[in-house]
């Protein structure tokens, strides 16, 4: 990241490009662990950290990936540490965490080295279907997984789940809901199944290896994720995420706010001012531009004032608040009501949008659709 | 020049049988291009032609050609060959003495050999026949020739064979053009008079009309009237093609050339008129070339309402290098503010369509051609109707007529049964079968213009694998049993889809129409009704299901480039469609109405 003199309060996120396996799903940059040297990239981290002029100002920290988990005890405290000592006022620390990796003594020890959240990748409690996506842990880590973090002092816990997996029904889908909430997590993503590009499972569904879940069983798993979590006491706050009260996931709610961020290790995106930048997506030459103090970056996009104010409003109408009119006028210096007039007049009479008195919002009929409607609010 | 020494003529064939490259070949062998800088098809101007491989519009050059000792002028004229444009042949060939006939020996007599023969016959230029390609194996020139002479009623023994690509007989085909096309009449001592056959516009100098001089001369600083509209204009330039365009002082009796008078518009002109002294003027103009008519309509709308004036300069600036296109403002209740627009034929709309996306940028949303129609009203009066939509209440209709074409059709007698079954299916009357040899028929027919407007040519062409020919000639409106179809999309009538059909196949193609609709309407985020009305009675329906789940489940902060990329892409998608109501239609959708096929 090449950030000088980052003066508001940003979000960190540092990308662990490691995985003991590949699951088939995945669309993110992970290379197999054993074929690298593992601390050499974490030094390249840190180092890449270190130039950047952020003193005091991190106040959420997620350490994802890949498996940050699968990363020797070592070199994941030493990352942690680092962050630790730097930075103080991390209003929410997260790791990403398999449940097949989980290690109650490294996790006491992040504990104490102010980790305040684990996200813990359980995606099914179907046998069948984790060997479908290809995962490698099984039922019983979940359930571990969540009881050695609640061990090592962890309240702030969040599982992530994914439905519309071929072969999955309604039925399984609602036992899968079922076994979740009784995990007794305060946070929940639960995610329909995306066919991404580049992906063994997408190759596969091209090819009529199998057949993908019909949308009107999607939408129906998507219409009871909301039902049987709001019963259990979540807000739906986001189009996949839910949450107890309070246990909103801070530094996830700045993507979708629109916030500064900045990104470090390969294939880590950066939000900052006016641009967007990417790191570059292959970890020696990620840790061959570290070492020489060449960019890491690999993408550079400079927003103009109109695609900045776009991404603030196709951002936040993911969110259950919705659009801020006042936040939004005093960011951008445009009256949103005014800017997308139509849109928000269109969908608002077709029962998509709620227009309140101090925001605009997606109604629960929009959720399931959302991609059609958000794309009305980019300006041109 | 002497007159003597003048040859102006046109080469005529049916598409592709190698009239641009015989031309090339003339200009190669004349010298009149040096061959380094020979970029092949010279006279196909504009990249649409070069891409498509036709000829749009008429264009001229001069070469210089030693025959005997002596030089000639030998001004080509060039034409194109696709049906739509007979209007263009038509004006070439009233500026010449002679016309060279073009005719593929591998291929044989097509519809626009005939068409086109017809055409110079009637123009009373004087017809060398060639045959071409007879280098290539699969070359038939004596068969070919057989059929000039039995269609055509030409002398076979006076078919000259060349390949316009090697050059074998072209030379000699110079020759022949010497001697035996008449030189033009010599009438320098009288008025002058110049006949406008084309024009086109240049933003600096304005419009360049190309021009014959049948009388007289013209000269620089002459003070000309143009006969028909009776403008006066003052000679700016005068010039030849060469084939660039190469100033003169003065243009004599016979010569073809160009000439720029400071005239702003080229609706200032008409093609076909007559420009003479303003002093001492022709006392009758020449007669012309056949007007064009427009047969063929369609609705155009800007994919963006604010587009509405972009669009509108856009037309402006097509139809000032094409007299034949002509559009008019539309407010269609359903689509908005757009623009009916009067063309040829079907190739003629692709053509001013691909350059209105080409050259100016801006998404139109075309809605099906469709013909003109005549009503008589219940107090005698006759309309003619270039939309469905203007058809009245029928209680005020005492009589609706729709124009009538003749149909000519040349194919291999294996595909007969399956064209016969095709004409029969789109109303037409066989009026005669011809065969041109033992393998080949000519077939007539008599059809209604609006069932060979949309798909006509391309069922005929899969039916015949490709083989057969047509090309067709409006007669006249008559009398027919018509009915007015409404397609209503979610309760509301669309205008724009609007459709006068014969009633003995409205109701099978009501259905069609909203199965087509159906496929080709995106599902949306609500369910939508499409019906079908004939005299306010619905008769068919059908549904379209809303989607159901349009989301991408996980958006982070390394998602939001490439999500904002589809986004903009599913925005500009939208973008493409016309809203009626809250339902967004494609363009493809208004095309679909048309599709006959299945």
């Amino acid at each position: 990241m090449d950030i000088d003199n980052i003066i508001e309060n940003i979000g960190l996120y540092v990308h662990i490009p490691f995985c003991r396996s590949k699951c088939r799903y995945c669309g993110f940059y992970s290379r197999p662990v054993e074929d690298y040297d593992v601390e050499r990239l974490i030094a390249a981290v840190i180092t890449e950290l270190d130039n950047c002029n952020c003193i005091g100002s991190i106040q959420t920290v997620y350490i994802g990936g890949g498996s940050p988990s699968c990363l020797p005890e070592k070199s994941l405290l030493r990352l942690i540490e680092y962050i630790y000592n730097r930075w103080k006022n991390i209003e929410e620390f997260t790791i990403e965490c398999n449940p097949g990796q989980v290690n109650i003594e490294v996790l006491r020890k992040a504990r104490k080295l102010g980790v305040s959240r684990i996200s813990i990748g359980a995606q099914s409690f179907d046998h069948a279907e984790l060997e479908f996506l290809g995962r490698t842990h099984n039922v019983g880590d979940i359930t571990n997984a969540v009881t050695q973090a609640k061990n090592a002092g962890f309240d702030n816990i969040s599982i992530d789940l994914i439905f519309a997996i071929p072969g999955s029904t309604i039925l399984s889908w609602r036992q899968n809901l079922m076994r979740a909430i009784k995990l007794g997590v305060p946070h929940i993503s639960a995610y329909s199944l995306s066919y991404e590009d580049g992906t063994i499972l997408k190759q596969q569904r091209d090819a009529g290896l199998f057949a993908p879940v019909d949308e009107e069983t999607d939408r129906a798993m998507y219409e009871l994720t909301e039902e049987l979590l709001e019963q259990a006491g979540f807000e739906h706050y986001e189009i996949s995420n839910f949450a107890r009260p309070s246990f909103r996931c801070k530094h996830n709610m700045r993507y979708w706010q629109n916030k500064p961020y900045i990104g470090v290790g390969p294939a880590a995106a950066s939000c900052t001012g006016n641009q967007r930048t990417k790191n570059i997506a292959d970890i020696d030459k990620y840790i061959q531009a570290v070492e020489t103090n060449g960019t890491t970056a690999q993408e550079t996009i400079n927003l103009s004032a109109a695609d900045i104010a776009s991404e603030t409003a196709v951002l936040n109408l993911r969110t259950a608040d919705g659009i801020n009119i006042e936040d939004y006028r005093q960011r951008h210096n445009l009256d949103i009501c005014n800017v997308f007039a139509g849109p928000i007049e269109r969908h608002c009479s077709l029962g998509l949008i709620a227009r309140e008195k101090n925001n605009i919002r997606l109604t629960k009929n929009a959720l399931p659709i959302a991609d059609s409607i958000l794309c009305d609010f980019i300006i041109d | 020049m002497d007159v003597k020494h003048i040859r102006n003529f046109s080469i005529i064939a049916h598409i592709d049988h190698g009239k641009s490259t015989l031309a090339d070949r003339m200009l190669q062998i004349t010298g009149t291009v040096d061959s380094r800088q020979f970029k092949d098809q010279i006279l196909d101007d504009m990249d649409l032609e070069r891409e498509r491989g036709i000829t749009i519009k008429a264009s001229a050059v001069m070469m210089k050609y030693d025959y005997n000792g002596e030089t000639y002028m030998l001004n080509l004229i060039d034409t194109p060959g696709h049906v739509d444009f007979h209007y263009e042949v038509s004006r070439a060939l009233a500026a010449c003495e002679g016309a060279i006939l073009v005719v593929d020996a591998t291929q044989g007599v097509e519809a626009q050999t005939v068409a086109n023969t017809y055409l110079a016959i009637e123009s009373g230029a004087e017809i060398l026949p060639v045959l071409n390609k007879i280098d290539l194996p699969s070359a038939q020139p004596d068969a070919t020739a057989e059929e000039i002479e039995h269609i055509l009623g030409m002398k076979k023994n006076y078919c000259f064979k060349i390949s316009a690509k090697t050059g074998i007989g072209v030379k000699e085909l110079l020759d022949a053009v010497c001697e035996l096309l008449p030189p033009p009449a010599d009438r320098s001592g009288e008025p002058v008079a110049a006949l406008i056959f084309d024009s086109h516009f240049d933003e600096y100098r304005g419009v360049i009309c190309y021009v014959r001089i049948f009388a007289g001369k013209l000269t620089v600083k002459q003070k000309i009237k143009l006969i028909g509209s009776g403008k006066i204009y003052q000679i700016l330039e005068l010039g030849k093609f060469g084939p660039k365009m190469t100033p003169v002082s003065e243009l004599g009796t016979g010569e073809v050339g160009y000439v720029i008078a400071n005239i702003k518009g080229l609706s200032d002109i008409t093609i076909g008129d007559t420009i003479t002294d303003a002093v001492q003027p022709a006392e009758k103009p020449i007669p012309g070339y056949k007007k064009p008519m427009q047969m063929v309509f369609a609705d155009f709308y800007p994919g963006d309402d604010t587009d509405y004036s972009k669009l509108r300069k856009a037309f402006e600036k097509l139809s000032l290098n094409d007299s034949s296109f002509s559009f008019f403002p539309q407010n269609s209740p359903a689509l908005g503010f757009g623009f009916r627009c009067g063309f040829l034929g079907l190739l003629h709309i692709d053509i001013i369509q691909e350059r209105l996306e080409r050259e100016n940028d801006i998404d139109v949303v075309q809605t099906a051609p469709t013909v003109s129609y005549e009503i008589v009203t219940t107090d005698g009066a006759v309309k003619k109707i270039d939309s469905p939509s203007e058809l009245p209440d029928v209680t005020q209709i005492k009589e609706l007529r729709e124009p009538f074409v003749t149909l000519e059709i040349i194919t291999h007698t294996d595909s007969i049964g399956g064209i016969m079954k095709l004409a029969e299916n789109r109303r037409c009357t066989l009026i005669k079968t011809d065969y041109i040899s033992q393998t080949r028929v000519m077939l007539e027919y008599k059809a209604p213009l609006a069932e060979i407007v949309y798909d006509f040519y391309d069922q005929l062409k899969g039916i015949s694998r490709g083989y057969a020919t047509m090309d067709y000639k409006f007669t006249g409106f008559e009398e027919s049993d018509l009915v007015k179809i409404d397609i209503l999309v979610n309760k509301t009538a669309v205008d724009a889809l609007t459709l006068i059909v014969h009633r003995s196949n409205s109701e099978a193609r009501g259905r069609k129409i909203i199965t087509k609709l159906r496929k080709a309407i995106p599902r949306h985020q609500f369910e939508i009704p499409l019906q079908v009305a004939i005299g306010g009675k619905i008769i068919a329906r059908e549904t379209i299901k809303s989607f159901r789940k349009d989301v991408t489940a996980k958006l982070y902060g390394g998602d939001v480039t490439r999500k904002m990329k589809l986004l903009k892409k599913q925005k500009e998608g939208k973008k493409r469609m016309k809203s009626i109501g809250s339902v967004q239609i494609p363009q493809k959708a208004f095309m679909s109405i048309l599709d006959t096929s299945d």
